[in-house]
């Protein structure tokens, strides 16, 4: 009775074991075929330092910011107000700077102030979310409205330009050949990484996503994981709000409008699961380097950005399709064996 | 007319990749009879009311219909048949009225395009009636007890003509008073002359229904006839394949007091309740539904504190206000519903153990990986988890198998206290002994045990001490030398 | 029996709403006097047309236990290509035309997200944001972003016909209520008595329920779930091309953010966004709300760069309110 109850164990194990690996595996060879695609079409102006050089200029905005929204579903939620989250600290920190005369310290109070301000967006998300049990997803589209409200009150309607040099380095310049940014993005990654494998917290979130009521049952306090949870995705969005107030030069209410979209479709291509306690930190760092690629290889093409949009809709509902048809897959091998 | 035969099923096997959840079945259904399917969990009892209302295709055996081969049924059939399934979670709508849960599906049925509200309050006015039920028609689902819920639900089935009934462990969420009303129905639908079959394994609710009883062992067949000719002896022996064992759990009495609970109150749950625990003391804390049992344990692990009252935890007086404090105070806690409270079912049997005390392998600024996996696998071996190593998804597991996981949790942050709330449910007889050995083993090292159970066998068995609640109260606190029909009696207040 | 069911009609959702659209009025007219006049009513009925019946699309969605965030994009496709058609391509001169095409795009593309939500099951909020990327950037590509504020005749007459001319006593203002005015009349009525009196409507309360429940009572529950995107994206389509009409104008992004304002009127309506609860009034009400205070921020003094964020808070304090109260009335068990 026992041995034929268990048996079923073993090519699970497997499956389990491989399962992140044959998402890893798709994403790595989907890279390589972007770009044997673009070394057959566009060989002179893809491979060369200075498109290498664009592109790492490009993905740290929006890469930094899928961690947030990675970790929000991860822990069974989701955070659409992370774009809002992302204005609203860029124009703090704009609003600072060029209040106090563009002085380094005003750069690093600025700096300062839009990550306690997207920390504070993120925890008021957590809070509402756990303590009243509302829906993350209906909260944050509420609080997105309420954010992007208070960056536009703030600004007053125009954006807040003419950032000081220094500031303006941060997400332009760079060491040697190598983008200041390429650093932030990378530190980030490892950073996330490191929180969702090595720390009580990282598993906390991962608990909480499978399985909030076994969580509580657990002992986890889920009110804190997730206000936590959104107060470290605010904390990103505060990041991601310094670095294209940078790079563009610009704080208003309505940057990066796409990027809702982009994050999502970043997240459920690198494998993270939309009903919640699935995912990796790496499937979603190799997920950003692909979109970045496929991005890079339109503007090669001259394609026009809202092709990319289009490319992305489609794109997301492929990555959908295709987890949904691996699942079954699993399914089924699991049920014969 | 009374003894005809509505459903005959003969030699009916049926197997899911491999494992044969039906083994030869047996099953006679008369026209007007109450008959109990009885079996441990694991027979096969759902397996065979999917075969019956034709959600699974049986691979063998026949299926006679009043007089007529059916072993080609698909669902639809079934109803058309007149067969109707009341399953435990009642596939009710709790967002559409009382009303509408009783008539919609006939008018799904008949494909009717328009709404006739008036005609949706008159079947289920004309249903109520039938039964006995009386429920404001134009309450929302969401707004009723279980008990109301299941009678809807019954409504719901009798008003397409339906001549064989099927309960599937009616009883489980009802208390006393529920339960007799379920009762009531029930005979009301005998006199009309429809069969009604009640899945259950409570001997005592057996006896106050049945007319005939079929008892299933392991997918198959045992034996089935009128319910005088079953005594306590015999059902236990055909329920479980052996006889009831001798070997009660006997502690050598000690003085050394591990956990005391004094006068604890939850209003609207239960009141004044005092009990201790002695070191050795496997606890039992039993009750009908409703009685307080259940919240006792919710109480102690910080779920719904308890608002008055003290306890002591080895002669120190502990305040239990929220989880957090429990599980300081070094109390574990098996809840009720395994799947979805216990365990995290796609996560590693790894991740499963260390879930609560995942703190203590956090060493400096990371967490210590090569501990966790030794500590898991120490108790994969000592608690005798069937699996190859700690990898596999709980999900893969038998539900004996994922039990001893939720056990070897807690044990991972060394409890002083243990409370399990139904931890042998749905759990298979082996893995049942290995979990009451387990259980007789911690109490003699001196960790404090309080099982809470409905399973007046199983807590005769184990337990050296019952605590017996009734509407809130501590109605008697027994030993394991008396008698299952005592106890029974002490649970319904039919003795003091 | 009575009395409870008089105390739980005084305190149910529509109710409140209906006590905080009456303080808002008096707070609003206390301030501006000017505010409690025919031109008032007329003005909101104008500007509530859209929300309206937008609203109605996301509540049919949210009532089938989905979500729609796609219809701002297929409204902007859907008002954008016919106009394109008729400005650029071959001048077509004919409302027929106009609305047809835009009912066809919507009916498209409500087929899309239908067939990603109940065939391959997808999860309804990211399966309309593909959706809404799909359509905005796929016209944008093909047609460019341009900007149409002629109408053709047959439009502009469409335009010209009104069913109220109210003609402000004191400042000789004309307030105009265009003929437009009856398609969310009718819609909201055909909608409420679709959902009260057709087995379909039930059926959408039910699959919103619980979808296993409704599968087993023999619901078709694909098709209902089919019907509703593509319901939602057929009146998205004529309203995109109201739009056009009363609005003079035309772009790919008109429509763009609408989502947030819609979803909240529905939930502060009473909606609920797991589905299986709600229905026209409520809505009707929180569009009326919503559309008062979009409306009348500045009559109130509060500056316009302020509004965006005031409306927010209003949404959250709205949803939390309504969630709390949803919570509250399943928990009283009977």
């Amino acid at each position: 009775m026992k041995t034929t109850k268990t048996t079923p164990a073993v090519p699970a194990l497997k499956k389990k074991g491989l399962k992140p690996d044959t998402h890893i595996t798709v994403l790595l060879s989907m890279m390589a075929f972007v770009l044997l695609l673009m070394a057959v079409l566009k060989p002179g102006s893809y491979f060369t330092i200075s498109n290498l050089r664009s592109m790492i200029f490009q993905f740290p905005e929006y890469g930094v910011l899928s961690f947030g929204m990675m970790i929000c579903m991860i822990a069974g939620g989701i955070d659409l107000s992370l774009v809002g989250i992302m204005n609203l600290s860029g124009v703090a920190a704009a609003l600072i700077i060029t209040n106090m005369g563009g002085t380094n310290a005003s750069i690093v109070l600025g700096c300062a102030v839009a990550l306690v301000v997207g920390a504070i967006c993120g925890a008021l998300n957590g809070f509402i979310i756990a303590s009243l049990s509302i829906p993350a997803m209906l909260v944050t589209l509420c609080s997105l409205q309420l954010y992007t409200g208070l960056a536009l009150a703030i600004t007053g309607g125009p954006a807040i330009n003419n950032m000081p040099d220094a500031f303006k380095n941060i997400a332009n310049g760079s060491i040697g050949p190598i983008p200041y940014v390429l650093f932030i993005f990378i530190a980030v990654a490892l950073g996330m990484a490191f929180i969702m494998n090595c720390t009580v917290f990282g598993n906390e979130i991962y608990f909480l996503g499978s399985n909030a009521r076994a969580a509580r049952y657990s002992g986890i306090n889920t009110l804190r994981v997730t206000v936590m949870t959104h107060m470290l995705s605010g904390i990103l969005g505060g990041i991601s709000g310094i670095l294209i107030t940078s790079h563009l030069n610009s704080a208003k209410s309505s940057n990066g409008s796409t990027y809702t979209l982009l994050t999502l479709l970043i997240i459920v291509l690198g494998g993270v699961h939309p009903d919640g306690g699935k995912g990796k930190v790496m499937g979603v760092t190799l997920s950003v380097l692909l979109l970045q690629l496929i991005a890079n290889a339109f503007t090669i093409m001259r394609a026009p950005d809202t092709f990319k949009t289009f490319v992305n809709g489609c794109l997301l509902v492929a990555a959908l399709i295709l987890d949904v048809v691996l699942e079954k897959r699993a399914a089924k091998k699991a049920a014969k064996s | 007319m009374a003894d005809e035969v509505f459903l005959k099923l003969k030699g009916i096997k049926k197997s899911f990749g491999g494992v044969h959840a039906l083994n030869g079945v047996d099953l006679e259904i008369r026209r007007g009879e109450i008959h109990c399917l009885a079996g441990e969990n694991g027979c096969g009892k759902s397996t065979l009311i999917k075969a019956i209302s034709g959600v699974h295709r049986v691979d063998e055996g026949e299926i006679w219909i009043e007089g007529k081969l059916c072993n080609k049924m698909n669902p639809i059939d079934a109803i058309n048949k007149g067969i109707q399934v009341i399953y435990q979670d009642f596939a009710v709508f709790p967002n559409l009225t009382v009303a509408e849960n009783i008539a919609l599906n006939g008018e799904v049925k008949n494909k009717t395009k328009l709404v006739n509200w008036k005609e949706i309050h008159r079947v289920a006015a004309e249903a109520m009636a039938q039964v006995g039920a009386e429920i404001d028609p134009d309450v929302k689902l969401e707004q009723l007890s279980v008990a109301n819920k299941q009678m809807v639900a019954i409504c719901r089935a009798i008003i397409n003509d339906a001549k064989f009934l099927i309960l599937d462990e009616p009883t489980t969420a009802l208390t006393a008073r529920e339960v007799e009303k379920l009762w009531t129905v029930v005979r009301a639908l005998k006199e009309k002359g429809i069969a009604v079959m009640i899945v259950n394994h409570k001997l005592d609710e057996i006896y106050q229904i049945a007319d005939r009883l079929t008892i299933l062992r392991n997918g198959a067949y045992v034996s089935s006839g009128p319910i005088h000719e079953y005594d306590q002896a015999r059902f236990t022996r055909d329920m479980t394949g052996r006889d009831i064992s001798q070997e009660k759990y006997l502690p050598k009495a000690s003085e050394e007091e591990i956990f005391r609970v004094e006068n604890l109150s939850l209003p609207g749950a239960f009141k004044d309740v005092s009990f201790s625990v002695h070191k050795g003391d496997v606890l039992g804390l039993t009750g009908l539904l409703g009685s307080g049992r259940g919240e006792i344990g919710e109480a102690l692990f910080g779920i719904e504190p308890a608002q008055s009252g003290h306890i002591y935890l080895n002669g120190q007086e502990i305040t239990i206000k929220n989880v957090a404090d429990a599980i300081h105070n070094k109390i574990g806690y098996v809840p009720e519903d395994r799947l979805t409270e216990g365990l995290f079912m796609d996560r590693s049997i790894l991740d499963n153990t260390i879930a609560t005390s995942i703190r203590k392998y956090f060493h400096g600024i990371k967490l210590d990986k090569a501990a966790m996996e030794e500590a898991t696998d120490r108790w994969i071996r000592e608690i005798g988890v069937v699996t190859p190593s700690s990898k596999p998804a709980v999900r893969t597991l038998s539900g004996g198998n994922a039990q001893k996981v939720v056990i070897s949790k807690w044990l991972n942050t060394d409890p002083k206290l243990f409370i399990l709330n139904g931890p042998t449910v749905g759990v298979d007889v082996g893995a049942k002994s290995e979990i009451h050995a387990i259980l007789r083993e911690l109490a003699q090292k001196g960790i404090g045990i309080i099982v809470i159970s409905d399973d007046l066998p199983e807590l005769l068995q184990n337990c050296n001490k019952i605590v017996v609640m009734r509407d809130g109260r501590v109605a008697a606190v027994v030993d394991n030398s008396i008698e299952q029909k005592e106890l029974s009696d002490l649970l319904m207040g039919r003795a003091e | 029996m009575n009395k409870l069911k008089t105390k739980s009609l005084l305190t149910s959702t529509q109710m409140i709403l209906l006590y905080v659209i009456v303080a808002f009025c008096l707070v609003v007219g206390i301030r501006q006097p000017a505010f409690f006049s025919p031109a008032t009513v007329i003005t909101i009925c104008r500007a509530g047309i859209f929300t309206m019946c937008f609203a109605l699309c996301e509540m049919v969605v949210l009532i089938s236990g989905g979500i729609d965030v796609s219809f701002p994009a297929i409204g902007c496709v859907a008002m954008y290509v016919p106009m394109y058609i008729i400005n650029r391509v071959t001048p077509i001169d004919s409302a027929l035309f106009a609305f047809g095409l835009a009912i066809l795009i919507g009916l498209l593309f409500g087929l899309l997200n239908g067939f990603l939500v109940s065939i391959l099951r997808l999860p309804p909020l990211i399966a309309t944001l593909a959706t809404s990327s799909i359509a905005s950037g796929g016209v944008v590509t093909l047609l460019g972003t341009r900007e149409f504020t002629t109408l053709p005749d047959s439009l502009q007459a469409i335009y010209n016909t009104n069913i109220i001319t109210y003609t402000a006593p004191g400042t000789g203002f004309t307030y105009l209520l265009n003929v437009l005015f009856l398609v969310p009349v009718l819609a909201c009525l055909g909608v409420a008595w679709m959902l009260r009196y057709t087995m379909l409507g039930r059926g959408l309360y039910a699959i919103g329920g619980d979808k296993n429940a409704a599968r087993v009572a023999g619901f078709n529950v694909r098709r209902l779930q089919f019907f509703a995107y593509t319901f939602s994206g057929v009146l998205t389509g004529a309203t995109a091309m109201m739009y056009t009409v009363l609005m003079h104008s035309s772009t790919t992004s008109a429509l763009m953010g609408d989502e947030m304002i819609v979803i909240a009127a529905c939930v502060i309506g009473g909606v609920r966004i797991t589905g299986g609860h709600g229905g026209v009034l409520g809505v009707v009400l929180g569009v009326v709300l919503i559309t008062l205070v979009q409306n009348n921020l500045n009559m109130l003094g509060i500056p316009t760069s302020w509004q965006t964020f005031v409306v927010g808070l209003i949404i959250l304090l709205g949803t939390i309110i309504t969630s709390w109260q949803a919570k509250r009335s399943s928990h009283g068990k009977a």
